[in-house]
């Protein structure tokens, strides 16, 4: 048995967590010697002196008893994962992926389907948010990840419902690689919902990631954990929508931790789903992501039509182009998001005219739906 | 002694003729009714023998036989009190037929009073298309049963009346002829009363009718309104609590134009048959229903022991307002597509089946989710995650399928409800609509655009040259099915029909895809 199966052995046993695990390396000064340990008596000695010192033994009565049968089978947990379709890597392999040795201490395990090499990208960027966003984050959240494959960064989020997985299926839809770290065991994958996204994900040439072993079920503790995970992914995170209670203020916070640059949107002052966005930009030292393009050039990823376009330039021209009513249709566009009955309202054209204006500029794609009301787009939006 | 008469019963909208048979022979003093008559009528003999008692006239001892003819077919209801009543006297040889031949409809109290019936119009009418020229009905019924032309007539008050109209002037009646006063405890004499409707009219005659100038703001929402009244469209209104989505359905009966007399008639008809038709005057408004979310599948389609109409025939050449759309019964719903379709609704049940007419425009209203802030940035949506796409699949798809226009509306700002500019008002928009109407109707042969069949569409939605090339564009883009392309036509004809253009323009065709819902409610939701 060599280090390696004793490792991914002594991170898979029920009820071993991060920290008993650190403990026992710690104690025993290797993986291999912990699992001989608890089958000749040095285990129950330490635990023994342990329970003197403390008060309570270490390990509780199951987890013990767990650990003795992996100690006497230790390569069961490796052959089970590989029968699954699950590869393992462990903070010993040399490709171990650079940006989660950042974490102190980095997952001792991490187990995933799909294609590892998605961990070890160039370029990466974690993109969070809110399980409910609006149909404008959810908009938002989409060109993002359509920029940032254009730049082919890596995305990393959570898999959750709501802004995780509109990340996920932007990046699928533009043909980029995207990895999703999962709060749970991969017996216990995620959101229902998502079971199509899934086989997306791994079949785009993305990954599934978890740092438990798979039996482990959805418990409280285990999604805020895994929030490191996405943060450490990332050369840098961003916040999408969080209202005031989110998970995506954990992943801020562990990104903050990590050193690493931390983005948010915000949002308007008042609106409920991004009052956890605005909390954070005023607590926090992250920075506002302010458009598309300033995010690509604080990411330090400057995208192949960067300069392309000098700023309003083409939107003034595209403008030029269009007939008296589409353009005061598109000129209050431009001021905002507008529903129809306030394009009405604002421009003082009948109703039948606005909506042609409206569907006309749809159809060449300058603008698009969001929700009840219409947002500029495409060259409008540069 | 044999005595004949005739009356009549509605089956569907059309009477049906029957034959009052009464025979009295010697023997036990009894009364049998026989012919298939239910629970009502067996009781008619309880009633007709009080009436007769207490009109001056006696009640025969002897052995008394009523046949309903055609004997295999059930009767119900009490319209043929008076007929028996009447048969039996005459049998009984305490008046005597005088010249012509009458025949009878109407309910008998005990004091002998003529209460009015259901359905007098359309069996006068059949009466009357059957030879009949004389009738004789409830005083009350007379207003009704007059709008029929080519038959005589009389409405009576008491049994005692109908008894000396068919003695006729030279005919013998008894000498104590006359009603005795009822005693009465509650309230003033019928005759003082004012007419009673028996079912009174739900929700409709307690909303009151709304003008379009007092609402502010949804011009969007006015306008697609509009182009539904124009062109008979179904249209769905979403959108969130206060949004404006009811009152903009109460402006509707005033927006529409009256109905023309074969269209009278048929209204007319339905309100006499269900009962509603108090006043007895031709009915010139079109209706308007608004069944609450709760009515039962019996109250909407029509049915019940009686087979009386539902809300869909009520409805028939007017509006059926469906509030809270999302929260019908799914098989009340459902069953609003045959309906939809065909514009009739057949209603089969164990007492029999019948066909109603059921051509009414459908205009619902529906919040976007359950706590109805879903898609609103001001307020959080309270649903849990999946709880809106579930609501909104409440409404199945053939039947948002069926219904052309659907609109999203918004609050408007309060800045806006009281500053805004002061909007049209309904005499306005009424005017353009019946214009369209009148363009439409008589482009299309009398059909309005909603109710174009395929084949008819190409013929009667003639589009300029710029506007077959955005149609072919936009079916490009959104991979329309023909379905969906023929009800995009239909639209912008009755869009082109309210901007006075002969031929569909491709600013009308631009602006009938505002009259969809953009995908955000029903079908981004499915894939969120």
């Amino acid at each position: 048995m060599d280090e390696r199966t004793a490792w991914i052995a002594l991170a898979c046993v029920d009820g071993i967590g991060e920290e008993i695990f650190n403990k026992l390396l710690a104690v025993y000064g290797s993986a291999w010697t912990a699992l001989a340990a608890a089958n000749d008596g040095r285990l129950d000695a330490w635990m023994a002196m342990r329970r003197r010192i403390d008060g309570q033994p270490p390990i509780n009565g199951p987890t013990l008893a767990h650990l003795r049968a992996t100690a006497a089978d230790p390569a069961r947990p490796l052959a089970d994962a590989a029968q699954r379709g699950l590869w393992i890597m462990t903070a010993l392999d040399q490709d171990y992926p650079t940006r989660l040795r950042d974490l102190d201490p980095p997952p001792a395990i991490i187990i995933g389907r799909g294609h590892a090499d998605a961990l070890r990208g160039r370029r990466a960027v974690a993109v969070v948010g809110t399980r409910r966003p609006t149909p404008a984050g959810r908009l938002l959240t989409t060109r993002i990840c359509h920029r940032l494959v254009e730049c082919g960064a890596v995305v990393v989020s959570g898999l959750a419902v709501g802004i995780d997985g509109a990340a996920h299926a932007a990046t699928i839809q533009a043909s980029g690689s995207t990895v999703a770290v999962i709060g749970a065991g991969h017996d216990r994958p995620g959101p229902r919902a998502h079971t199509g996204l899934r086989e997306e994900i791994v079949s785009s040439g993305g990954a599934l990631i978890s740092e438990y072993h798979p039996r482990t079920p959805a418990k409280i503790g285990t999604f805020p954990r895994r929030n490191r995970i996405i943060a450490a992914l990332g050369d840098a995170t961003l916040v999408v929508e969080a209202p005031i209670h989110s998970g995506a203020r954990i992943t801020a916070t562990r990104a903050l931790d990590l050193g690493r640059p931390l983005f948010v949107a915000p949002g308007r002052i008042g609106d409920w789903a991004t009052a956890g966005s605005l909390a954070i930009l005023r607590e926090t030292a992250a920075r506002p992501m302010v458009g598309l393009d300033e995010l690509i050039e604080d990411l330090g990823y400057l995208a192949p039509d960067a300069d392309r376009f000098e700023g309003g330039q083409p939107t003034r021209a595209a403008l030029e182009t269009l007939g008296k009513t589409e353009q005061a249709v598109a000129r209050r566009l431009l001021d905002g998001p507008a529903s129809l009955d306030s394009l009405v309202e604002i421009t003082g054209l009948p109703p039948a005219v606005v909506s042609s204006a409206v569907t006309f500029l749809l159809m060449r794609g300058w603008i698009e739906p969001v929700g009840p009301t219409y947002v500029v787009t495409g060259v409008l939006a540069r | 002694m044999l005595a004949t008469l005739v009356t009549a019963v509605t089956n569907g909208l059309r009477g049906e003729i029957v034959r009052v048979e009464i025979d009295v022979a010697p023997g036990l003093p009894i009364c049998h009714i026989v012919g298939l008559p239910d629970a009502a009528l067996s009781e008619a003999r309880e009633r007709v023998r009080g009436a007769i008692r207490n009109s001056g006239f006696q009640y025969p001892l002897s052995r008394i036989t009523v046949n309903l003819a055609p004997a295999d077919r059930r009767k119900r209801g009490s319209a043929y009190d008076l007929a028996i009543a009447v048969g039996i006297l005459v049998a009984s040889g305490q008046i005597r037929r005088g010249s012509g031949s009458w025949a009878l409809l109407g309910e008998l109290s005990l004091s002998g009073t003529v209460e009015p019936v259901a359905g007098v119009l359309p069996m006068v009418a059949t009466l009357q298309r059957q030879g009949y020229r004389r009738v004789i009905v409830p005083d009350a019924n007379v207003h009704e049963a007059r709008l029929v032309t080519g038959v005589e007539v009389v409405g009576v008050v008491g049994l005692d009346d109908a008894a000396r109209l068919v003695a006729g002037p030279r005919g013998r009646t008894a000498e104590r002829a006359t009603r005795r006063p009822a005693v009465e405890l509650s309230g003033p004499r019928p005759a003082e009363r004012g007419p009673v409707p028996r079912r009174t009219t739900p929700l409709a005659a307690e909303m009151e009718p709304v003008d379009l100038v007092d609402i502010r703001g949804q011009g969007h929402a006015r306008w697609a309104l509009e182009v539904a009244l124009a062109g008979g469209h179904n249209i769905l209104l979403i959108g969130p609590p206060g949004a404006g989505k009811t009152l903009l359905a109460r402006s509707i009966p005033g927006l529409q134009p009256p109905l023309d007399d074969d269209e009278a008639l048929e209204v007319t008809v339905i309100e006499s048959i269900a009962g509603l038709l108090a006043d007895g005057s031709l009915r010139r408004q079109r209706p308007f229903r608004a069944p609450h979310h709760t009515s039962s599948y019996a109250a909407l389609v029509g049915g019940g022991p009686a087979l009386l109409p539902g809300e869909v025939t009520l409805a028939h050449l007017g509006v059926l307002f469906l509030d809270e759309l999302a929260e019908f019964d799914r098989p009340a719903l459902d069953a609003l597509r045959q309906p939809l379709e065909e514009g009739v609704v057949a209603i089969a049940r164990a007492t029999g089946h019948v066909r109603y007419p059921a051509r009414f425009q459908l205009v619902a209203a529906m919040n976007p989710c359950r706590c109805g802030h879903y898609n609103d940035a001001q307020k959080k949506c309270r649903c849990r995650p999946g709880e809106p796409e579930r609501y909104v699949r409440r409404v199945s798809g053939p039947l948002l399928d069926r219904i052309d226009i659907q609109v999203e509306m918004a609050r408007v700002p309060t800045a806006q409800l009281l500053r805004g500019a002061k909007p049209e008002s309904s005499t306005t928009v009424r005017e353009r609509i019946a214009a369209a109407r009148v363009t439409a109707l008589a482009r299309n042969g009398g059909r309005a655009n909603a109710h174009l069949p395929a084949t008819a569409i190409v013929e009667a939605c003639r589009l300029e040259k710029a506007a077959d090339n955005v149609l072919v564009e936009l079916g490009a883009i959104h991979h329309l099915s023909a379905r969906q392309t023929h009800r995009l036509m239909r639209v912008a004809r009755s869009i082109a029909d309210l901007r006075d253009h002969v031929d569909v323009s491709a600013d009308d065709v631009l602006a009938a895809v505002q009259l969809r819902d953009q995908g955000t409610i029903f079908d981004q939701r499915a894939a969120a």
